[in-house]
């Protein structure tokens, strides 16, 4: 049975270390190759030896996709090409690629830098790594070789982030990674077509969450920042280079004009261009509302905010600072940090996860005392908040890209089993289709039921519809045919030009079956017996009588002859082709029921 | 405000209850088949005593859910069980559900409460308690009231007994009910559409007492109820019971003097457009002499009612929300209609409400003349 296999190697029912394994139509594909955040030792990557035990990946793995620049779905990339080893194609959307090595790097110095860990990927390993990659656009369908080919789709969620179809002859499956349904201040939302898959594999952490709206999220941070700034604090907001800070900008300098405010906003050194860069790079990327803005003017060139110099940190007042880099373990926030620290008036706001052992975590568990280096405290006296803008598909999302798309069958990962049964039920009562939801190392097998396309030829054609009505292109049509199989290409052709292609010799099958018919009388009247009998029953056929003393029924012999034994029984020898097997049987169990007494 | 939440459901409901552990459950009445019911786990930020700006968890999460085959216009949980009832159109009959969360995150259906349904029944109203064993107080008109044990299904109480119908319900006619309560293990109250409200004592089936009747209107109003559960035990007579009717009038009345109103009012409310449907008038648990109604348009109104007389003047309400008259798709045209709210069990001014846009709010306003 033709059959499409997905083991998840990580996410399977749990959150981190996305990483999935798909089998398709002979293709190997993996999707994602994420690192769990919330593990120090092995079990932060995916386990890779579920793929192959002893053979190479690079043989196994037709590629390799990656659907955005998130840790959980990048950070073990590096790990796995140039530490376990693999040498095939790569393949993520330009923004990704561009963002991706930026994020690796951070977290590798974390790790190895301030964590002190030594079996773990360099950078020159994350420049090999991105070597291999090969960018692509929205859209574009990509012929990994000459039967896979993937197509990208815009996923929201992240700059760059991307959900793939993956497609072999007629058979496909769609991979979402994160996506987001309902558009920001500077993403779409994600959308595909109406692409009909096999198998969409979704993601459902958000799945039981009820979001609060986004209006009253941003109300309460510019709220917090506002209530800060009055008193003359100052607001420190971690960022990564791209993505929230964009939005969170954008939402402040809205916030400033209505309100009128005077406070001086920063965006920190670095960031300003490296933002500004790579959003036009990647304009398309975001979504319509700013696209069109920019054309009339740049919507990432404020008015309220300023690019930041280091002495700036040190002015009395208010202000509001954006700093590389988010979980405030190295560079620019942690100086502003420790800086500001010490001022209950002041807060840090904190827009995303931070990895353990950063600051960014600890102050976010509740530490207010920090060892620095050289052993020096901090004492935190500022306000920690914590803020998540981070945008995943709800179940309203999770049903919505399921009606866009309309695939056959639905997994899901990302989600803990005992949780996901209620969807599970919801997906498959309102769209009939199957729903699974493997764990990690658990294969699922989908059955599909690809259509194989078949060339006739004319001639069967003909025949065929000389046959019966005329065919209704809705309904199938049962035919005979020859198959023939040649270099990939399906041929169906009658049996003699098959033979005739072939080379081959055309046999004949002929059936000869006794009747024994009890008749004391000559054998040739026992065929004029037989003759009569027949030709009274089978009107519309020819039956004849030939001069030897044999009787034809259409293309059927039928001969007499004494039984050596028994001069009362005669055996009556009934032969036939093959093409005429059915009269054949017919006759014989008709001569089989007797002849009748007067003739 | 002192704090304001807002979300989306997928689908919109018309009732919020509270289960044990802080749960709240919402169930979908609009399509015939599909409604789910949800149980959600608020945020913490509800659970908390203060309110923090930006916690991060503030959302809230779907704990289990099950799918309905009918509109779920009615929920109760069945105390000291892991059992549900709902009820819904087209007849009267209850189903029952359980709710088992360490298993799965499915609520299963797990038997059906058959009623005689006579003809133009409507839904049932219904009511659970669990002091001898679980029971259920439903029924859709006054002579068709009823306690089912609910595990064991067995009927412990009709109004109508033997072919024997009660006197009263013979003269007056059977009226459709809009709620039923139980005062305690012995007492029911019943409140008709009529706005007639009724004591009944299980274990006099033939009694009933009748306390004053709501003021006669011009045109034909409808009358909801509304009890006061608080969080502390308290005497249940001793808690006023309120009728709300569709024009916004709102009488007080104490169980242990049947024969007046306690007080009488009038909100300032649109005049009637929208129906009596989602009528809701309820008693805060947290706070002494409180009450809420909903179900007129987009806005929830808070009342202080120890001001009040028995004249019937008009009452200006302590505070009113308006958030989901804003809240919606904006500009549709379509004002969105509050269908259901509830106080919450702890906090003294939060309280939840929904409506017929799929929307839910979570608020907490403030005393707006600071006395507190």
């Amino acid at each position: 049975m033709p059959e499409i296999k997905v083991t998840p190697l990580g996410a399977g029912q749990d959150v981190g270390r996305s990483c999935i394994l798909v089998s398709i139509a002979g293709k190997n594909v993996m999707l994602d190759c994420g690192m769990h955040m919330g593990y120090n030792d092995d079990r932060r990557f995916p386990d890779f030896s579920y793929i192959t035990q002893n053979g190479r990946l690079t043989d196994f793995l037709d590629c390799v996709i990656i659907s955005h620049f998130h840790l959980d779905h990048c950070g073990a990339l590096p790990y796995f090409s140039e530490m376990v080893g693999y040498d095939g194609p790569i393949y993520m959307t330009h923004p990704t690629k561009a963002i991706c090595p930026i994020l690796l790097e951070d977290y590798r110095k974390i790790t190895v830098d301030k964590k002190g860990e030594t079996n773990f990927f360099t950078s020159q390993m994350i420049k090999d790594c991105m070597k291999k990659v090969v960018a692509v656009h929205l859209h574009q369908t990509v012929q990994v070789d000459e039967e896979l080919e993937i197509k990208a789709y815009y996923a929201g969620h992240v700059l760059g982030a991307a959900m793939f179809q993956i497609k072999v002859g007629c058979e496909s499956v769609v991979y979402t990674g994160d996506y987001n349904m309902t558009p920001d201040r500077h993403l779409g939302a994600a959308w595909i077509d109406k692409c009909r898959p096999d198998l969409l594999i979704t993601e459902s952490t958000y799945a039981t969450t009820i979001r609060d709206s986004k209006r009253c999220r941003e109300r309460d941070f510019l709220k917090k920042v506002h209530e800060t700034v009055e008193r003359g604090g100052k607001v420190l907001i971690p960022v990564f280079a791209l993505g929230r800070a964009q939005e969170l900008c954008i939402l402040l300098e809205t916030f400033w004009e209505r309100m009128n405010l005077k406070a001086p906003i920063y965006f920190s050194t670095g960031l300003t261009e490296k933002a500004n860069h790579y959003y036009k790079l990647f304009i398309t990327w975001t979504n319509q509302k700013i696209r069109k803005t920019f054309v009339q003017r740049n919507m990432f060139e404020f008015k309220h905010i300023k690019a930041f110099d280091r002495a700036f940190a040190d002015n009395p007042g208010p202000m509001v600072v954006f700093a590389t880099p988010g979980m405030l373990h190295a560079g620019q926030s942690l100086q502003i940090f420790r800086k500001w620290a010490g001022n209950e008036k002041n807060m840090v706001i904190m827009p995303g996860y931070c990895v353990q052992g950063t600051v960014g975590h600890k102050i976010l568990s509740g530490q207010r005392k920090l060892e620095m280096e050289g052993r020096q405290i901090l004492e935190v006296k500022m306000q920690v908040e914590y803020m998540s803008f981070s945008a995943h598909a709800d179940a309203k999302g999770i049903m919505q890209l399921i009606r866009q798309a309309e695939p056959r069958n639905v997994l899901l990962v990302h989600g803990e089993a005992k949780k996901m049964e209620f969807l599970k039920q919801k997906i498959e009562q309102e769209f009939h289709v199957s729903c699974f939801m493997p764990a990690n190392g658990e294969t699922t097998t989908i059955v599909t039921n690809p259509c194989i396309p078949v060339d006739i030829s004319l001639g069967l054609l003909k025949r065929e519809a000389a046959i019966g009505p005329v065919p209704d292109a809705k309904k199938p049509k049962l035919m005979h045919g020859t198959l023939l199989m040649k270099d990939n290409s399906f041929r169906l052709v009658s049996p003699e030009q098959a033979l005739k292609e072939l080379g081959l010799a055309e046999h004949q099958l002929r059936f000869t079956c006794r009747v024994h018919i009890q008749d004391p009388r000559k054998e040739h009247e026992t065929v004029l017996r037989v003759y009569n009998h027949l030709k009274g029953i089978l009107k519309d056929y020819s039956v004849q009588h030939l001069p030897d003393g044999s009787i034809t029924v259409e293309s059927i012999l039928i001969q007499a002859t004494a039984h050596s034994e028994d001069q009362g029984t005669k055996v009556l020898l009934v032969s036939w082709t093959y093409q005429d097997e059915e009269l054949g049987s017919y006759l014989t169990s008709l001569l089989k029921k007797g002849l009748p007494q007067s003739t | 405000y002192r704090d304001l939440h807002t979300f989306e459901l997928q689908a919109p409901t018309r009732l919020i209850e509270w289960a044990c552990g802080n749960r709240v459950c919402v169930a979908g009445y609009g399509q015939s088949d599909g409604n789910e019911i949800l149980q959600l786990i608020p945020p913490p930020t509800l659970l908390t005593k203060e309110t923090q700006g930006l916690c991060p968890e503030r959302d809230f999460k779907v704990e289990c859910g099950g799918f309905s085959e009918r509109p779920v216009y009615s929920l109760k949980y069945v105390p000291d069980t892991s059992l549900l009832v709902t009820s819904g159109p087209p007849d009267s009959s209850l189903q029952v559900w359980q709710v088992s969360v360490e298993d799965s995150d499915v609520i299963k259906s797990v038997s059906t409460l058959a009623t005689e349904n006579g003809t133009g029944e409507s839904w049932a109203k219904i009511a659970t308690i669990s002091a001898r064993a679980p029971w259920v107080l439903h029924g859709s008109r006054l002579d068709r009231v009823q306690i089912t044990e609910v595990e064991s299904r067995k009927n412990v109480y009709t109004s109508d007994i033997q072919g024997k119908p009660n006197v009263l319900f013979l003269e007056r006619g059977s009226e459709e009910l809009s709620g039923l309560a139980f005062l305690d293990c012995n007492t029911l109250l019943l409140c008709c559409a009529t706005g007639r409200l009724c004591l009944a004592d299980i274990r006099q089936p033939q009694s009933l007492v009748e306390a004053v009747s709501v003021p006669s209107a011009p045109c034909s109003e409808q009358w909801c109820m509304g009890t006061r559960h608080g969080a502390q035990a308290l005497e249940p007579s001793s808690q006023p019971v309120a009728r709300l009717s569709s024009r916004g009038l709102l009488t007080l009345t104490d169980l242990r003097n049947t024969t007046e109103f306690l007080a009488l009012a009038k909100a300032r409310v649109p005049s009637p457009g929208s129906g009596a449907e989602f009528l809701c008038v309820s008693w805060a648990p947290a706070l002494e002499g409180y009450l809420a109604i909903s179900g007129f348009d987009g806005t929830v109104h808070v009342y202080d009612m120890q001001s009040w007389d028995s004249s019937g003047g008009e009452a200006e309400p302590v505070f009113v929300h308006k958030g989901h008259a804003f809240g919606g798709a904006g500009g549709s045209g379509d004002v969105p209609l509050v269908t259901v709210h509830t106080w919450h069990l702890q906090k003294p001014r939060t309280l939840l409400s929904a409506a017929n846009d799929g929307s839910l709010h979570v608020w907490d306003w403030v005393q707006p003349c600071g006395k507190c």
